[in-house]
């Protein structure tokens, strides 16, 4: 344990990360396939000799320079600092194999923002070839970016086994590129391009929506006309790209796909099928809508319509993230790394010496019962659950005597191969006591006294005088 | 082929003829036009609660199976869940949508003459969605449906005289029990639709032999600056994008939150902590018990159902009071009882779940 532990109260620190990534994966998606769809429309301007469409795709270049260069880098910042804060073991073990793959991305990265404001910055100042060159480099540095990010994001799923023969070994390095192109990559790379191509469709209907159909009629027509073509390779790909997918997923994980199709267990048990059902009918939804509306109907195509597009494709996004995210269960990195931070190869020197034993933030294993009941809890159970919120321990621990919730926690411990819960929950690490202590912490949570309140207070007072001999 | 087809088809059903008769009707485009879709959301809603109230029906066992019935369709059936969580939320909604729809008629006036029948069949149609929604409430027959149901027929049951033998006759016996779920199970699936349907028949034929009403604010400009649009196709393609709407908002919120069964009903056990009626019900619940702490006793329920049924009653015969297309005191003071009623709704309901947090 060489990290603090960040408690984020109701929503938890696991929807921190969410939260910012689904806005992020919106918009970086959006400038993946937006990267393509300008030069395209461009260069389709240019062969028509459509200077109506290059003023408006001068419009769009600066909605989309916005869009991308503000809202889509700081939302990525913003996913290094939380995920840093959530998942500090995680992060770590993706730097340490990956900081080649980083540094690569942020070069890209560096020359895909530069060419942007170049593009933009030079319309009708420099020779309308070369400025369409200039759209071509960008659309090509910003498609290395997800080449690049989708190597370590499968990577999280699906390691691979050569990757997973050398971890923990100090090697890991060794097998980048087996790490890299590891089982998932190719599908998903596809999934991700057809999301990117349809998202710049999307993105472009709210641009197009906004010309005036009294003034420029045919412009209106022709330009959503074209840029609705832009969901069509989507909706013919997008079945059998999913299906490669999860044939690529290991088997345990996409049994998590069919968990809910006959219950509404709490937590994660049908999480993830009904995710994947609102994924379903909003992108029903937005084919439909885009169809009917901005294809049959492109002159009365408004704003809202278009708005209520963006809406929805962020719902399907957000589902689509949400739903790869939970098919790792229990695993934050496949076989290697459970959800709460715990290497695989860890558990059973925790169960044997301690869970709190090398807890660098507390000196050692604290003396105080209770406190150690509550570091337990943040430690093991705080990146999934929060007490009251979000997959609230209030709630899952509420009408259970204390008998009972030391059960539960034996049961998650001794982790037999039967268990229901092992499909998306870690083990429960740590030696007899350390779980007493824990059992004790949550029952006394769920059954508020003077206990629970001291206990606050303690661990407040223990963390402070920590800190201090720390410095 | 396809041409042919459709000729065969129109020179049975003459749909070329229902199309121009559509296309001839004219919608009233203007800054309130938002509000017209409203009824058209409420119908939506309710064929989707016809559609997988049928896909309940051949799981569900009424009388002493019943909570084993719905504990199968949500934990055993294959998307068991799904319809179930479908049914329940869009019965929400649809009551939602019906009283949003009922309060824009009103503001809107669209009550005053020629369409006094079409809001009093409207109110008839929201009183039994009210019954579906009681009545469908207890099926499941889980702890908290059951002192819910419980307290909720002790209501009928305190008026002097028929009260009791009213109460007896709706729970099958002196207490809430399987037959109750029996006959709750005959008034949802075949009385309450026996009569819902005709009445939503004769409310759409009103709805289309009178058309949209315009608001007073448009009523009072010259004809030649009002705007309106065929009801085919344009203003049907926006009603139906507003069914697609609805569609996703009952999908997200049935597969996110999908609706909860609680424990088996037990009539010897107490009542759990916090019982409360449905919040479309949570209003009068309210009003009652405010009227009970100042009249304790029976008198304080006898006379708050009466002042609640007074109350009703002459929100019903608005139309007669307030018929005439003029701005005078009558149309002021509907106004004003319109905004009344909308505030001491909204009130009581909020003190209701804010004395059970």
């Amino acid at each position: 344990m060489n990290y603090p532990f960040w408690e984020v109260p109701f929503i938890g620190s696991g929807w921190v990360i969410g939260i910012i990534a689904i806005f992020h994966v919106m918009i970086s998606q959006f400038a993946v396939g937006g990267g393509l769809w300008l030069p395209m429309a461009e260069r389709k301007a240019l062969r028509e000799g459509r200077q109506d469409w290059r003023e408006q795709l001068e419009k769009h270049s600066r909605f989309f320079l916005i869009i991308t260069g503000v809202f889509g880098t700081v939302s990525g910042v913003g996913i290094w600092f939380a995920i840093g804060l959530t998942q500090p073991e995680a992060t770590s073990t993706l730097i340490h194999n990956f900081v080649f793959g980083w540094a690569m991305e942020w070069a890209f990265f560096l020359v895909e923002l530069t060419t942007l404001a170049v593009y933009y910055y030079t319309w009708e100042r420099i020779p309308a070839r070369l400025h369409l060159r200039i759209g071509w480099l960008y659309a090509g540095t910003s498609l290395f970016t997800l080449i690049i990010i989708n190597g370590i994001l499968t990577f999280m799923l699906t390691p691979g086994a050569a990757w997973l023969s050398v971890a923990g070994t100090g090697a890991e390095s060794s097998r980048f590129w087996n790490a890299f192109f590891n089982p998932t990559y190719w599908p998903s790379l596809a999934m991700r391009t057809l999301v990117c191509i349809s998202l710049a469709g999307i993105w472009a209907l709210v641009t197009g929506s906004r010309i005036d159909a009294e003034k420029q009629p045919e412009l209106k027509s022709s330009y959503l006309r074209w840029t609705t073509m832009w969901l069509v390779p989507s909706f013919v790909l997008m079945p059998l790209s999913l299906g490669w997918y999860l044939l690529e997923v290991p088997q345990s994980q996409r049994a998590l796909l069919s968990l809910g199709i006959s219950t509404i267990g709490s937590g994660t048990f049908s999480q993830v099928t009904r995710i994947v059902l609102v994924m379903i009918i909003t992108s029903a939804t937005i084919i439909f809508v885009t169809y009917y509306l901005a294809y049959r109907n492109p002159k009365d195509f408004s704003l809202a319509h278009a708005s209520a597009l963006v809406l929805l494709a962020l719902m399907a996004t957000g589902s689509g993230e949400e739903a790869r995210e939970l098919l790792r269960k229990p695993y934050v990195i496949g076989g290697h790394m459970y959800s709460n931070g715990m290497r695989v190869r860890d558990v059973a020197a925790a169960n044997k010496n301690g869970y709190l034993r090398d807890n660098a933030w507390m000196g050692s294993s604290p003396d105080d019962h209770w406190v150690r009941g509550e570091l337990m809890y943040r430690g093991q159970c705080g990146s999934c659950h929060t007490l009251t919120g979000y997959r609230s321990l209030d709630k899952l621990m509420a009408g259970r005597d204390r008998e009972s919730v030391g059960s539960f926690l034996t049961m998650l411990h001794e982790y037999k191969p039967d268990l229901a819960y092992r499909k998306f929950m870690p083990p429960l690490t740590g030696t007899p006591e350390e779980i007493n202590a824990l059992g004790d912490y949550l029952y006394s949570q769920a059954n508020p006294g003077p206990a629970t309140r001291s206990s606050d207070n303690r661990l407040a007072a223990k963390t402070s005088s920590a800190n201090t001999s720390t410095h | 082929m396809a041409s042919s087809l459709y000729e065969w088809i129109d020179e049975r059903l003459g749909v070329t003829e229902a199309i121009a008769f559509a296309r001839h009707k004219m919608v009233p485009v203007h800054a309130q036009s938002f509000w017209y879709y409203w009824g058209g959301i409420s119908l939506f809603l309710f064929l989707v609660q016809i559609f997988t109230g049928i896909l309940l029906l051949v799981y569900y066992r009424p009388g002493a199976d019943a909570f084993e019935s719905v504990r199968q369709i949500t934990y055993v059936m294959h998307f068991g869940w799904l319809i179930r969580s479908a049914h329940s939320w869009s019965a929400n909604l649809f009551i939602f949508a019906i009283l949003v729809h009922m309060f824009s008629v009103y503001f809107m006036k669209a009550y005053r003459r020629p369409r006094e029948v079409g809001w009093i069949t409207g109110i008839g149609l929201l009183f039994l969605a009210a019954a579906f929604g009681f009545s469908g409430y207890l099926l499941p027959m889980d702890e908290l449906s059951y002192f819910a149901t419980k307290v909720g027929l002790g209501i009928p049951a305190s008026l002097p005289v028929i009260g009791g033998p009213i109460a007896t006759m709706l729970r099958g016996g002196p207490d809430v029990s399987q037959f109750t779920v029996q006959r709750f199970f005959a008034l949802h699936v075949v009385v309450l639709p026996l009569l819902f349907l005709p009445l939503l028949g004769v409310h759409l034929w009103l709805v289309q032999k009178h058309g949209n009403a315009m608001p007073p604010s448009e009523e009072g400009k010259p004809v030649s600056a009002r705007k309106t649009v065929p009801f085919f196709p344009n203003f049907m393609q926006k009603d139906l994008a507003m069914w697609l709407i609805s569609l996703n908002i009952l999908a997200l919120l049935a597969s996110v939150f999908p609706w909860d069964l609680g424990k088996q009903a037990d009539a010897l056990s107490p009542a759990p902590a916090g019982i409360h009626p449905e919040w479309y019900f949570m209003a009068p619940f309210h009003m009652l018990k405010i009227l009970g702490n100042w009249l304790p006793g029976a008198t304080g329920e006898v006379i708050g159902i009466l002042l609640f049924t007074a109350g009703l009653g002459l929100w019903v015969v608005i139309p007669f009071y307030d018929a005439e297309h003029t701005t005078g005191r009558r149309s002021r003071f509907a106004h004003y009882f319109g905004l009344f009623a909308v505030a001491s709704l909204i009130l009581t309901t909020a003190l209701g779940y804010w004395g059970i947090r």
